[in-house]
C-alpha cells in the first residue's frame, strides 16, 4: 500500500511518463490485497478484478516498451532506508531488456489468469488463487524492474513465498504441501549464497545500484579483484534455484503438483526465467577479468562463466535425457524446461566470451511463449481427461480436441526448432554462440535438439495419435472458450515472432552501435551461419523421424523402455537424485539438528537461561529481606542513606 | 505582582473547598455524581491549563513563583493524572464506606501542592508544596480506617516523610546560611563560589535527600513497597505519579535549572544513585506475589531509569525525562485504573487473584496487559521510546565517561528482569490456572474513557513521538536559558 502512495505521489510531483512503471508494479499489489480483503467471498468480480489489474500492466507495458525499449530510463525511485553507508532504494529501471521482460511476464501472466477461470471453475479457493497469482506476478514485476541489488533479493525473495503458496495451493494433498516446502527449500540454498554474493560485491564495489555497478566494471573490469570468480558463482547461485540448474534441479518436477495455470506461469515465463534475466542484467559480473582468492588458487585459469557454461550445458543434457523416459505429461514438459534453462544459461556463459549474452535472453522471450502455451495445452488436455496425467492413457485426442492438439503441435514444432516458428530462430542464436566459442557445447546443445525433438514428438504421438487408451481419454472432449483462446492467442507470438527482428533488438542491448546479421530475418540462419542452422535442422528432423519409427504406429506400451533396460530405470528415477540427497543430505541434517537441540537444551537454556535466572532470583531474595516492614530499621537504614549519600558526593 | 499566574491553584483550592462544602447537601447515595461532577470540573481546568488562556510566562512573589512552558507541561501532567484518579475513585468508592468527598478535596489539595511544585523556583516553595502534599498523601494513604495494612502505610509514610522533610529543611536553612538567599535564580548566578562551600554543598545533598525520598530513588525507597501495597488503590496511583513527578519537576529545576555546574560535579553520585535504584527495584520485584507491592517496586526502579536523565545533565536527558514521565502515567494510570476497577470483583490483591480475569473482562485484562508491557519497555508502546530517549542521552553524554557504558548495562539488565516479573503477572492474567470465580466483571463508562484514553496515550506516544518530544523539547530549553547559559555538563 505504501508503494501505492509513492506512486501516486510521484505520478502528481513529477511529469516523467516513466513513472508509469510504479502504476505497473503496484496494480497487481493492490488487485491481491483489494481481492484478499474486501471481496473473498466473490468469484466473478475477484476474477474480473485481478485479470483487468494485468491486462492494464500489460497494456502499460506495451507503452513503456514502446517509449523506453531502445534507451533505459529510472522511475523516480523512493528512498526506503539509509544505514551506514548503504542507501537503500526502492528505484525502476527501464531498458530493453526489462521492458521486453514486462511485457512477456505482464501478457503471459494476463493469459493464465483468463484460462484460469476455465480451469479453476470449480474450485473452492478461486478468489484466493487470482489474489496469489497478482501476488506472484508483482514478486516478479519487482525482480524485472529493480535498479538495485538489494531491491532485487528482496523481490527474489517474495517469488520463493508466493511461489511456495502456489505450488502449495492444494495444500490438502500432502504430495503438494511437500513440493512447495522442497521448491522453497531449495530455492532458499540458492538465495544464500546469493545473498552472500550480493554482500561480496557491495564490500568490494561500495554499491548495490545496478547502472553504478556497470559503469564501475566498464571503467575497470578488473574491480573484483580475486573475488571475480567467487562473486560471479554465489550470485549464480541463485540463478541456480530460481532456473533450476543441477544440482538445485530438483525441486522444479515436483512443483508440478501446483495447478496446471501456475506451472504454465511459473514454469514457463516468469519465475525460472528469473535467474535467467538476472544474470542478463548483471551481465558485467562475467564479462569481468576473472579471479580467485589464494585458497581456490587450483581454479586459475578457469572463469566463473566458464563454470556457469559447464553447469548450463550438463543440466540441458542431463534433464532432457529424463524427459526421455517420463510419462506424466506435465513432468514431461518440466523436464524439458529445466533442459532449455540449461540451454540458456549455457548460452550465458558462452557468451560471456563475445560480451552478448542476447541469444540467451531471446531464447527466454520464446520458451516463455511457447512453453506457456504448451502447459495449458497440457492442462487442456488433463482437464478433458478428468485430470488424468498419464500419456500411455489418454490417446485420439487429436481429433477430440482439434484446437487443443494444434496449438500444441505448434508448440511442440517452436520447442524442437523447426523454421519458421520462434523456437528455431532463438536455438540456432544459442548453437551459433556455442559453435563460435566452443565446440563441445555446440555437440551438446546439437545433441539436446535431438533429445527434445524426440520426447516431444513422442508425446505428441502417444497422447494425440491412435486410439484412447483410457477412460478418461476416450470420454474427452475439447475445452471451454477461455481456455482455448488463451490457447490461441499464445500461438501467434509462437508462429510470427521470428519475422520481428528481436534477436538484433537484444544484441543492440549488449553491444550498443553494434550491428547484427540484419537481412533476411526468416531465412537469415541459413545465410550468416549455415552449418549452426543445418545442424539444428537435422537434429530436429533427425529426433521427428526417430521418434515416428517408435511411436508412429501407436503402440500401447513404450517400446524403448525394454531397450533400455536398466538405463531406461534410472531415467524413469531421475537418476536417483533424490534418492541420494535423501540418504546423504537428510541424515547430515538430521545430525546437525540434534546437536543444535543438545546445545540449545543443556547448555543455552540449562546452564545460560536457567544458571542466570537461578541467581537473579536468589538475589530478589535475599534482597527482599531487607525489607522487614519495621518502621525503626527504615529510618535507620534512612539516616545511613544520607550519610552514605554526603560520603559520596563531598569525598 | 501578577496574581493571574496562580490562577490555576486558586481555582484548584476552591474547587477542593467545593467539594468539602457541597457534600453536607449531597445524598451519601449520590456521592458519585459528585465525583463525576469534580471530574468535569478538572477537565474544564485541564483545557484551561494546555489552552491558549492560560496564564502567560513571568514570575510572581519576587520569583519565588515562575509560569514557564516546564511548569505549563507539568500542570497539565497533574491535572490529567488527578482527574483519571478522581474516575477511579468513583469505581472503588464501595471500598471507602464513608468519607468519599473527603478523599476527594484532598485529592485535590495534594494536587494544588503539585501545581505549586511545578511553578516552585525558590527552596521555600519548594517546601511547603512538598509539604502539603506529604501530609494529604499521609491521610490518602491511611483511608481505608478499617484496613490495618492501610493505616500502616499512612503511619510509614508520615514517620519517614517527616525524616525526610526535617532533613529537607535543615538543608535549605544550611543554604540559606551560606547563599544568604533561598531563591533558585539568585543561586544560579552564585553557584561557582557557593560550589567552595562545603556547608552549602551539605544542604544541597540533604534538599535532595527530601526529592529522593520523593522520588522513591534508593537509599530512600524503603517506604514505597510498604505503601504501595498498603494504600487504597487510587491514593497509590496518585502517588506513584503525581508525587514522583512533582519529586522530579523540583529536581529538574534544581540540578539543571539552578546548579548545573555542581550537579556535573556529583556525577558518579547519581550514576551510583541511578544503578542502585534500578537494581533494588527489578531485582526485590521478582519474588513479589502481591500486585500493588510489585507496582511499588516498579516505581523503584523506574525512578531508577528517570534519574539516567539527570546522569545525562543534558538537555535530551530532561526531555526524555519528561517524555517518560508523560508515558509512565498513562500507563500507571491504566494499571491503577484496572486494579481499582477489579478491587470489588477479587478477594484480594494477589497476583494470582488475577487468574480467570482474561475470561472475566477482556477489556481490564488487555488494558493492564498492555500497560506492563509498557512498563517492560517493548514497543510500539510508550514505555519503550521513553526508555530509548532516555537511554540514548545517556549514551551521548557516555564518550569519556566509562561508567556511564556500564550503567547503560544495568539498565539493559534491570529491563530484562523486569520483563520477567511482568510478564509473570501476564501469565496469571491469561494462564493463571482455574478460576472458582468467572462472573463478568462489569466495567462502568468513566473508567472505560480513563482506559481508552490511557491505552490511546500509550499508543501516541510509543509510535508517534514527535509531537510530545516537541514539546518537552520546548519546556526543557526555558529552564537552561535562565539559569545555564554554559552548558551543564561541565568540565570533568
Amino acid at each position: 500500500m505504501e508503494h501505492a502512495a509513492v506512486a501516486q505521489h510521484a505520478v502528481e510531483s513529477g511529469s516523467k511518463i516513466q513513472d508509469l512503471a510504479w502504476a505497473i508494479l503496484v496494480l497487481p499489489l493492490v488487485m491481491a490485497f483489494g481481492t484478499a480483503v474486501l471481496i473473498p467471498k466473490n468469484r466473478t468480480l475477484s476474477a474480473v478484478f485481478n485479470i483487468s489489474g494485468v491486462v492494464v500492466a500489460f497494456l502499460l507495458s506495451f507503452t513503456l516498451f514502446c517509449l523506453f525499449g531502445g534507451q533505459s530510463a529510472d522511475a523516480t525511485p523512493f528512498h526506503w532506508l539509509s544505514v551506514a553507508g548503504l542507501d537503500a532504494q526502492i528505484g525502476l529501471h527501464l531498458d530493453a531488456l526489462s521492458t521486453l521482460m514486462l511485457l512477456v511476464v505482464t501478457g503471459v501472466a494476463s493469459l493464465v489468469m483468463i484460462y484460469s477461470t476455465g480451469y479453476m471453475h470449480e474450485d473452492r479457493s478461486y478468489t484466493r488463487f487470482f489474489s496469489t497469482l497478482s501476488l506472484f506476478v508483482f514478486s516478479m514485476l519487482g525482480i524485472v524492474l529493480a535498479n538495485n541489488l538489494l531491491m532485487l533479493f528482496v523481490f527474489w525473495e517474495l517469488v520463493g513465498v508466493s511461489s511456495y503458496l502456489l505450488i502449495g495451493f492444494w495444500y490438502e494433498k500432502p504430495s503438494a504441501g511437500d513440493a512447495s516446502k522442497k521448491a522453497f527449500l531449495t530455492n532458499r540454498i540458492g538465495d544464500f549464497g546469493f545473498m552472500l554474493g550480493i554482500l561480496a560485491i557491495w564490500s568490494v564495489a561500495g554499491t548495490l545500484d545496478i547502472a553504478a555497478l556497470k559503469a564501475q566494471f566498464i571503467a575497470n573490469p578488473a574491480l573484483l579483484g580475486p573475488w571475480a570468480g567467487l562473486a560471479g558463482l554465489l550470485i549464480f547461485m541463485g540463478a541456480m534455484g530460481k532456473s533450476a540448474q543441477f544440482p538445485l534441479h530438483v525441486w522444479l518436477p515436483d512443483a508440478m503438483e501446483g495447478p496446471t495455470p501456475v506451472s504454465a506461469l511459473i514454469h514457463a515465463a516468469t519465475m525460472v526465467a528469473a535467474g535467467v534475466y538476472m544474470l542478463c542484467r548483471l551481465f558485467f559480473l562475467y564479462t569481468a577479468t576473472p579471479g580467485w582468492p589464494a585458497a581456490l588458487g587450483f581454479l586459475d585459469g578457469l572463469s566463473a562463466a566458464t563454470i556457469i557454461t559447464c553447469i548450463g550445458g550438463f543440466t540441458a543434457l542431463f534433464a532432457a535425457v529424463i524427459a526421455v523416459q517420463q510419462d506424466d505429461i506435465k513432468r514431461i514438459l518440466a523436464y524439458s524446461t529445466l533442459s532449455q534453462l540449461g540451454l540458456m544459461v549455457m548460452a550465458v556463459g558462452l557468451g560471456a566470451k563475445t560480451g552478448d549474452a542476447s541469444a540467451s535472453m531471446y531464447h527466454l522471450v520464446t520458451h516463455a511463449g511457447f512453453k506457456a502455451m504448451l502447459f495449458l495445452g497440457a492442462g487442456s488436455v488433463i482437464h478433458a481427461c478428468h485430470h488424468e496425467q498419464d500419456i500411455w492413457k489418454m490417446g485420439g485426442l487429436r481429433t477430440k480436441m482439434p484446437k487443443t492438439f494444434w496449438t500444441f503441435a505448434l508448440g511442440t514444432a517452436a520447442l524442437a526448432g523447426l523454421p519458421p516458428f520462434s523456437g528455431f530462430y532463438s536455438k540456432d542464436e544459442i548453437l551459433a554462440v556455442a559453435l563460435e566459442a566452443n565446440p563441445i557445447f555446440f555437440g551438446v546443445g546439437v545433441l539436446v535438439t535431438v533429445l527434445t525433438t524426440f520426447y516431444m514428438s513422442r508425446l505428441v504421438l502417444v497422447a494425440f495419435f491412435g486410439k484412447p487408451r483410457g477412460e478418461g481419454a476416450d470420454h474427452a472432449h475439447e475445452s471451454p472458450a477461455s481456455m482455448t483462446v488463451p490457447l490461441l492467442v499464445l500461438a501467434v507470438p509462437s508462429a510470427f515472432i521470428a519475422w520481428l527482428p528481436l534477436g538484433e533488438f537484444l544484441s543492440g542491448h549488449f553491444k550498443p552501435g553494434h550491428a547484427a546479421h540484419g537481412g533476411d530475418i526468416l531465412f537469415g540462419p541459413f545465410n550468416h551461419n549455415p552449418i549452426a542452422a543445418f545442424f539444428g535442422l537435422g537434429a530436429a528432423l533427425f529426433g521427428f523421424s526417430l521418434a515416428y519409427s517408435l511411436y508412429g504406429k501407436s503402440p500401447t506400451q513404450d517400446p524403448l523402455s525394454p531397450k533400455l533396460g536398466l538405463l531406461s530405470q534410472a531415467m524413469r528415477n531421475r537418476f536417483y537424485i533424490d534418492e541420494i540427497y535423501d540418504g546423504i543430505v537428510v541424515p547430515i541434517h538430521n545430525l546437525l539438528s540434534q546437536v543444535a537441540d543438545a546445545i540449545d537444551r543443556w547448555l543455552i537454556a540449562g546452564l545460560a537461561v536457567r544458571g542466570l535466572s537461578g541467581v537473579v532470583e536468589i538475589a530478589g531474595r535475599a534482597l527482599r529481606l531487607v525489607q522487614t516492614g519495621s518502621i525503626q530499621t527504615y529510618a535507620f537504614l534512612f539516616t545511613a542513606g544520607v550519610l552514605l549519600i554526603v560520603l559520596l558526593a563531598l569525598k | 505582582m501578577n496574581y493571574s499566574l496562580i490562577t490555576l491553584e486558586i481555582l484548584a483550592v476552591l474547587l477542593g473547598l467545593t467539594v468539602l462544602v457541597a457534600d453536607l447537601w449531597v445524598a451519601p447515595a449520590t456521592r458519585k455524581a459528585l465525583g463525576l461532577g469534580l471530574a468535569a470540573a478538572l477537565g474544564c481546568l485541564l483545557a484551561f491549563a494546555v489552552g491558549s488562556l492560560a496564564p502567560q510566562s513571568g514570575s510572581a512573589f519576587t520569583g519565588m513563583f515562575v509560569v514557564d512552558d516546564l511548569a505549563r507541561y507539568f500542570k497539565g501532567f497533574f491535572l490529567f493524572a488527578a482527574l483519571a484518579v478522581v474516575l477511579m475513585t468513583v469505581d472503588f468508592a464501595p471500598k471507602f464506606g464513608a468519607g468519599l468527598s473527603e478523599f476527594f478535596a484532598l485529592t485535590l489539595f495534594a494536587l494544588v501542592g503539585m501545581l505549586f511544585a511545578a511553578s516552585a523556583s525558590d527552596l521555600v516553595l519548594f517546601f511547603v508544596s512538598l509539604e502539603l502534599i506529604t501530609v494529604t498523601f499521609i491521610v490518602l494513604n491511611s483511608f481505608q480506617r478499617t484496613r490495618s495494612v492501610s493505616l500502616e502505610a499512612g503511619v510509614k509514610y508520615l514517620i519517614l516523610g517527616g525524616v525526610s522533610s526535617a532533613f529537607m529543611v535543615f538543608g535549605i536553612a544550611l543554604i540559606f546560611g551560606t547563599a544568604n538567599a533561598t531563591n533558585l535564580a539568585v543561586i544560579a548566578a552564585k553557584q561557582k563560589e557557593l560550589g567552595q562551600s562545603a556547608l552549602f554543598l551539605v544542604g544541597l545533598l540533604l534538599v535532595l535527600v527530601g526529592l529522593g525520598f520523593k522520588i522513591a530513588a534508593v537509599p530512600f525507597q524503603m517506604w514505597a513497597p510498604d505503601v504501595y501495597q498498603g494504600s487504597p488503590a487510587p491514593a497509590t496511583a496518585f502517588l506513584a505519579v503525581g508525587s514522583k513527578a512533582a519529586g522530579f519537576v523540583l529536581l529538574i529545576r534544581l540540578l539543571v535549572g539552578a546548579v548545573p555546574q555542581i550537579a556535573a560535579e556529583w556525577h558518579r553520585l547519581f550514576v551510583v544513585m541511578s544503578g542502585a535504584t534500578i537494581l533494588y527495584g527489578s531485582l526485590c520485584a521478582i519474588p513479589q506475589r502481591n500486585l500493588k507491592r510489585l507496582m511499588g517496586y516498579s516505581s523503584v526502579a523506574n525512578a531508577g531509569y528517570l534519574l539516567l536523565g539527570i546522569v545525562a545533565g543534558s538537555a535530551a536527558g530532561s526531555t526524555a525525562i519528561l517524555y517518560y514521565l508523560a508515558g509512565y502515567a498513562f500507563t500507571v494510570l491504566a494499571a491503577f485504573t484496572v486494579i481499582s476497577a477489579i478491587a470489588n470483583h477479587v478477594e484480594s490483591d494477589d497476583i494470582s487473584a488475577l487468574s480467570g480475569l482474561g475470561q472475566r473482562s477482556p477489556l481490564l485484562a488487555a488494558v493492564l496487559t498492555m500497560a506492563l508491557v509498557s512498563l517492560a519497555g517493548i514497543p510500539p508502546l510508550a514505555g519503550f521510546f521513553g526508555k530509548v530517549l532516555l537511554f540514548k542521552s545517556v549514551l551521548e553524554a557516555a564518550p569519556g565517561h566509562p561508567e556511564l557504558y556500564a550503567l547503560i548495562a544495568v539498565a539493559v539488565v534491570g529491563v530484562v528482569i523486569s520483563l520477567y516479573y511482568y510478564f509473570g503477572v501476564i501469565r496469571a492474567i491469561y494462564w493463571g490456572g482455574q478460576s472458582a470465580n468467572l462472573s463478568t466483571i462489569p466495567v462502568a463508562l468513566p473508567t472505560r474513557v480513563v482506559l481508552l484514553a490511557c491505552v490511546a496515550g500509550m499508543l501516541v506516544l510509543g509510535i508517534f513521538p514527535q509531537g510530545l518530544m516537541k514539546i518537552a523539547d520546548h519546556a526543557v530549553a526555558g529552564l537552561s536559558h535562565k539559569a545555564a547559559p554554559s552548558a551543564p555538563k561541565a568540565a570533568h
